[in-house]
């Protein structure tokens, strides 16, 4: 995963070249929509500053969004908002079917919440490592966390990029390597391993990041789009499958940016108490070295076919067996016998018990003259009789509406019987 | 409440854009009022501002209790919730407890074997919607016919014998069994290790049968089959479940891994490797499970530490190359393995703990229990690394941790044993605290474990800790959750003696009076050595006073049954020097008389001590005696004792006839 992250954080850096005139903080869409839509995202953006990228970008396409809704205050609108760019984003992403990249890939990723707080988390990580990468992953965090939301007044950045000058010139290669990307998958331009190597260049390890960043780019050039498309549905399957329980925030994933040295160069800037945390876990055992069996990636899910077997419902036990599963007050004893099902559940429901029922409407249970019509005679008292039994059927409500049918049936049946005696009555 | 709520919202959301949900979920942590349901609580991220409101939600069936529990907070002055049900019966001593909680749970189970063994009776259904689980059981199987359906049920019920039996029918009959059904039956086989399950409730009786044959050895294979139980009877060479799997055509991965495991559960662990390079041959792919199972079993086929190691790396690079995901009991096993690498696992712990982040599996309190155990070997020294615990309880303080591993419960154990080893009580604290956090309190295990912890954090406060917050702790916990023994009670009275206060040795007494602690004799007799050490204030003597004549009644009456005392001569004079100290020569001379009763001899300085206060009283009479019974035990002080009798009374003539008498037999002993 952090590979794709590393990759993200390169991306944005050149789209953050990209709109760095323009003064765009949130580059949330795509960097080769961007790129080959250049010249027509570029002039809305200058004009509005604030918007998100994606918002501006699906102005573009379809003109549907308008600023001032884009300024609505209240959540609801918000909510719309957002609905509607993402309507924005599918449909260029449609649009553009063989064009999507990883840059997609990782832009959808950006969205995901469970991939979020690692990101947010990493980004920060890397601050300290060079100045410029600091800055834009502080741009990158903000993006993160107020994707679509107005933000009241511009995000304040007193920021100054040292390294702006040979990036800008990657901005343009990285422009030409995506035009041609379009044309040639099988290889990586030599442009695109210029773009990655001047990325590289930023961070501490220089060869290392470079070369993975090529590995990572050719695989993922090698990938046919179609296959590409299957894969992001399944890591956003993966995404949501993969909800920790516990609050991930709080674990910090210092092993996993270990991507690049020995991790010494990040700090978090979280008041002093974190600071001297900070220091503390620096020297922490928790970061050292992994034994680098397995590839961090590589997702394959447990398929389990037959439900849990006899070794599963075991290990539960044990555990059960393990803890201490006495409750400590009235209330939790109740839990208990709720999970137990011998307790009436919460919220009262007086009709729990009863879910076969729920289906059924109500007029089944009251009009029940349709049930007396095949075998029933027309007048006469037995069917005056049935009508007085359908009656009090109908106001029966400890029945089930089978219950009722077949009370029915067994007076056809007793009737049917007993034909000869009726007949010799009337006639 | 967290839980539906966000289960509610997974509802919500799957419904609406992908985009959508990350707004719902970023909003949902800031609403989440009660953080009880540690399980599913989002990651907290920090996006103030944005609620927002979701259209319909649906609240889980523990939600409104759960909200409602999450306000009750322990109530140190109550005993536990379960022991609530009666006062007269709530239990204040360990053995009361252990008595009552054994009755609660016999209790519970006898119920169930009589609505199990006759079910008949208890077939009117009084509940409305029906409860499944108030039920009986149905322990007889239903379907009499070989058929597939028959040997599932008996799968089901897991009746080994009657499932193999079947099994065996319908491979007779020729009737195919399908792969499934036949690897769920080897599940079962291996699980049980190819014998009946003993069954829960019922240990005597297990049917009329064998009860009809003869009562004696029917009770005694009961109980050899319960050892033979916790030894983990040994896989046997070719038993069905080795034989049904030989009969299969097409064994695959389950079927492998079935038979695996059972090997590894039942001790043949070469077996499991040879069974796994078989797997191997088939080009199968194995499952974690088996993977899992190795790993346990791969300390016990190698001999030394490199080549166990080198033999889990082999493991673990087999199962990445076979593109399998390391689940957290494999890492846990990982690190459990490392407990028995020596030296090799200091170095190998953290690159595993890391290799386990990088997967995201969370660490749970098993892996880190299993890390303290590797670097803190018990009896063992520990070299500098203090700072292991330290770096642990870093990384693990404020998370609420979820139950994942049979191992879990161990942790809190093996932190306080830790702190108690290094007397660092700032990381017991930071223990403690780590305690009551959400959900953790489930991990501190059953009672025998909750008492270890407890006695070994409650010495840690006595060792450390000055008195007030030890007494406060004390008030806290004692008898709440934790019934001391009667050493804690010993290190409490140390506690008490080097923080000078022992004037709260009275109520302590009470205290373990209470706990059932007062036929201990060690702890009666540090008791009145400390009493009768100093001198103290009139009116805290006078409260010691009442407290020595209470320890006396313990010696006299001896609790029914119960180890009588016997009293020694230290603490006979103790006794007596605690009433002199508080002026009560009246029940003083009482217990002086007990040393000749109890064949004891008292000391010169007692009968010194004795003499000086019937000096300052005046009463000759006394004196007199107590020179008599000086005289009587022929201690070599008597002569002494006579002459300061003589010197500082005024004495009668026929007490001056007395004392020159005992003088002559004194002097003709010597």
């Amino acid at each position: 995963m952090y590979r794709r992250l590393l990759i993200n954080i390169n991306q944005v850096r050149n789209r953050f070249i990209h709109t760095h005139n323009t003064r765009l903080t949130l580059p949330s869409t795509k960097c080769k929509e961007r790129e080959s839509f250049a010249p027509v995202t570029r002039a809305p953006c200058t004009a509005r500053p604030l918007g998100t990228s994606s918002i501006s970008f699906s102005e573009n396409k379809e003109s549907s969004t308008s600023l001032s809704e884009d300024k609505g205050k209240t959540p609801e609108e918000n909510e719309v908002n957002a609905e509607v760019n993402t309507d924005g984003q599918r449909n260029t992403e449609m649009n553009e079917g063989t064009d999507i990249s990883n840059a997609t890939l990782t832009s959808q990723l950006e969205t995901e919440p469970e991939v979020k707080p690692e990101d947010s988390k990493q980004l920060e990580k890397t601050k300290s490592g060079k100045e410029s990468l600091l800055e834009l992953l502080g741009a990158m965090k903000v993006e993160v966390t107020t994707v679509r939301k107005i933000r009241p007044s511009k995000t304040p950045r007193t920021s100054e990029r040292p390294d702006q000058e040979p990036m800008e010139s990657t901005h343009s290669m990285f422009q030409r390597a995506a035009a041609e990307g379009s044309q040639q998958h099988g290889t990586l331009s030599s442009a695109l391993v210029a773009a990655v190597s001047a990325a590289a260049s930023t961070l501490p390890n220089r060869h290392q990041a470079e070369s993975e960043l090529l590995k990572q780019l050719r695989k993922h050039e090698a990938i046919p789009d179609t296959q590409r498309r299957a894969d992001l549905g399944h890591i956003i399957a993966n995404m949501k499958v993969g909800k920790r329980p516990n609050g991930r925030s709080n674990v910090r994933p210092t092993s996993q940016i270990r991507f690049d040295d020995d991790g010494k160069g990040y700090t978090q800037d979280r008041g002093i108490t974190s600071e001297l945390d900070g220091v503390r876990r620096r020297k922490s055992p928790f970061t050292s070295k992994r034994l680098n069996l397995f590839a961090a990636g590589a997702e394959q899910d447990t398929l389990s076919d037959l439900g849990p077997t006899l070794w599963d419902i075991d290990l539960a036990n044990q555990i059960v067996q393990a803890t201490n599963q006495m409750p400590r007050n009235g209330f939790e004893e109740m839990i208990q016998w709720t999970k137990e099902d011998k307790l009436w559940q919460y919220p009262i429901n007086n009709e729990a018990g009863l879910e076969e029922e729920a289906s059924v409407p109500f007029h089944e249970h009251v009009f029940l003259e349709k049930h007396l019509d095949e075998s029933f005679p027309q007048q006469g008292p037995v069917r005056h009789f049935m009508e007085l039994v359908i009656t009090g059927l109908a106001k029966n409500h400890h029945l089930m509406v089978q219950q009722k049918k077949e009370h029915i049936d067994w007076f056809r049946d007793y009737f049917r019987q007993k034909e000869d005696v009726l007949k010799e009555a009337e006639a | 409440m967290a839980s539906s709520c966000s289960q509610a919202l997974k509802q919500h959301v799957c419904k609406s854009s992908t985009i959508l949900r990350v707004h719902l979920q970023k909003s949902w942590p800031k609403r989440s009022f009660v953080l009880n349901s540690a399980a599913d609580q989002q990651p907290a991220v920090s996006s103030p501002e944005e609620i927002v409101i979701p259209k319909k939600k649906t609240w889980s069936k523990e939600a409104v209790l759960q909200a409602l529990a999450s306000t009750v907070s322990r109530d140190p002055t109550a005993s536990d919730y379960r022991l609530q049900d009666d006062p007269y019966l709530t239990p204040k001593t360990s053995s009361e407890f252990k008595l009552f909680s054994l009755s609660q749970e016999s209790g519970k189970n006898a119920a169930k074997y009589f609505i199990n063994t006759y079910p008949k009776y208890f077939q009117k259904d009084y509940a409305q919607p029906h409860i499944p689980c108030l039920m009986p059981e149905t322990l007889e199987a239903q379907i009499e016919e070989v058929s597939e359906a028959a040997l599932i049920e008996r799968i089901h019920m897991r009746k080994v014998k009657a499932a193999v039996d079947l099994y065996d029918q319908l491979q007779q009959a020729g009737t195919p069994v399908s792969l499934d059904v036949t690897n769920q039956l080897l599940d079962l086989i291996c699980f049980y290790g190819d014998s009946d399950p003993a069954q829960e409730n019922v240990p005597e009786q297990r049917n009329e049968e064998t009860e009809d044959v003869q009562d004696e050895p029917q009770t005694k294979k009961g109980r050899a089959s319960k050892a033979s139980d916790q030894l983990k009877a040994a896989w046997k060479e070719n038993n069905n479940a080795e034989r049904i799997f030989a009969l299969l055509s097409e064994p695959n991965t389950h079927s492998y891994s079935a038979l695996i495991r059972g090997m590894v559960k039942y001790g043949a662990y070469s077996k499991a490797f040879s069974t796994y390079t078989d797997l191997l041959n088939n080009r199968l792919k194995a499952d974690v499970n088996t993977f899992n199972a190795l790993i346990t079993a791969a300390p016990e086929v190698k001999e030394k530490y490199n080549e166990k190691w080198e033999l889990i790396v082999d493991l673990l690079k087999e199962l990445a190359e076979q593109k399998i995901k390391p689940n957290l009991l494999t890492l846990n096993g990982v690190l459990k393995a490392l407990r028995r690498c020596g030296t090799l696992g200091k170095s190998q712990a953290f690159p595993v703990l890391s290799e386990m982040k990088a997967l995201s599996i969370d660490p749970s309190l098993a892996s880190y229990n299993h890390l303290l155990g590797i670097f803190y070997k018990p009896g063992a020294p520990f070299l500098g690394q203090t700072d292991i615990l330290q770096e642990v309880m870093n990384e693990v303080s404020g998370k609420s941790f979820t139950p994942q591993d049979p191992d879990d419960a161990q942790f809190f154990i093996t932190a306080v044993r830790i702190c108690l080893d290094t007397k660092d009580i700032e990381q017991a604290y930071s223990v403690h605290e780590l305690l009551g956090v959400g959900e953790n309190w489930r991990l501190l295990g059953n009672d025998l474990q909750q008492n270890i912890y407890y006695a070994r954090f409650f010495s840690l406060l006595c060792m450390m800790e000055n008195i007030d917050v030890m007494l406060k702790w004390y008030r806290d916990l004692v008898p709440s959750v934790y019934y001391p023994s009667s050493n804690i009670m010993r290190d409490l009275l140390q506690a008490l003696d080097t923080d000078n206060r022992l004037d709260l040795i009275p109520q302590i007494w009470k205290d373990i009076k209470q706990l059932g602690h007062a036929n201990r004799q060690k702890l009666v007799e540090d008791l009145l050595t400390l009493m009768a050490r100093e001198k103290q204030d009139q009116e805290v003597q006078e409260s010691f006073a009442e407290c020595a004549l209470d320890i006396k009644k313990m010696y006299d009456t001896g609790d029914r049954g119960k180890v009588i005392m016997s009293w020694t001569a230290t603490s006979l004079s103790d006794v007596i020097s605690v009433l002199l100290a508080a002026q009560r020569r009246q029940d003083a001379w009482e217990i002086l008389k007990l040393f000749k009763t109890h064949n004891r001899v008292p000391s010169e300085e007692l009968l010194n001590k004795f003499l000086t206060c019937v000096t300052e009283s005046g009463e000759v009479n006394h004196a007199v005696e107590l020179v008599q019974i000086s005289a009587g035990f022929c201690l070599p002080e008597t002569p002494k004792l006579i002459q300061r009798v003589q010197q500082e009374f005024q004495l009668s003539e026929q007490q001056k006839n007395i004392l020159s008498d005992l003088e002559i037999q004194t002097f003709n002993s010597d």
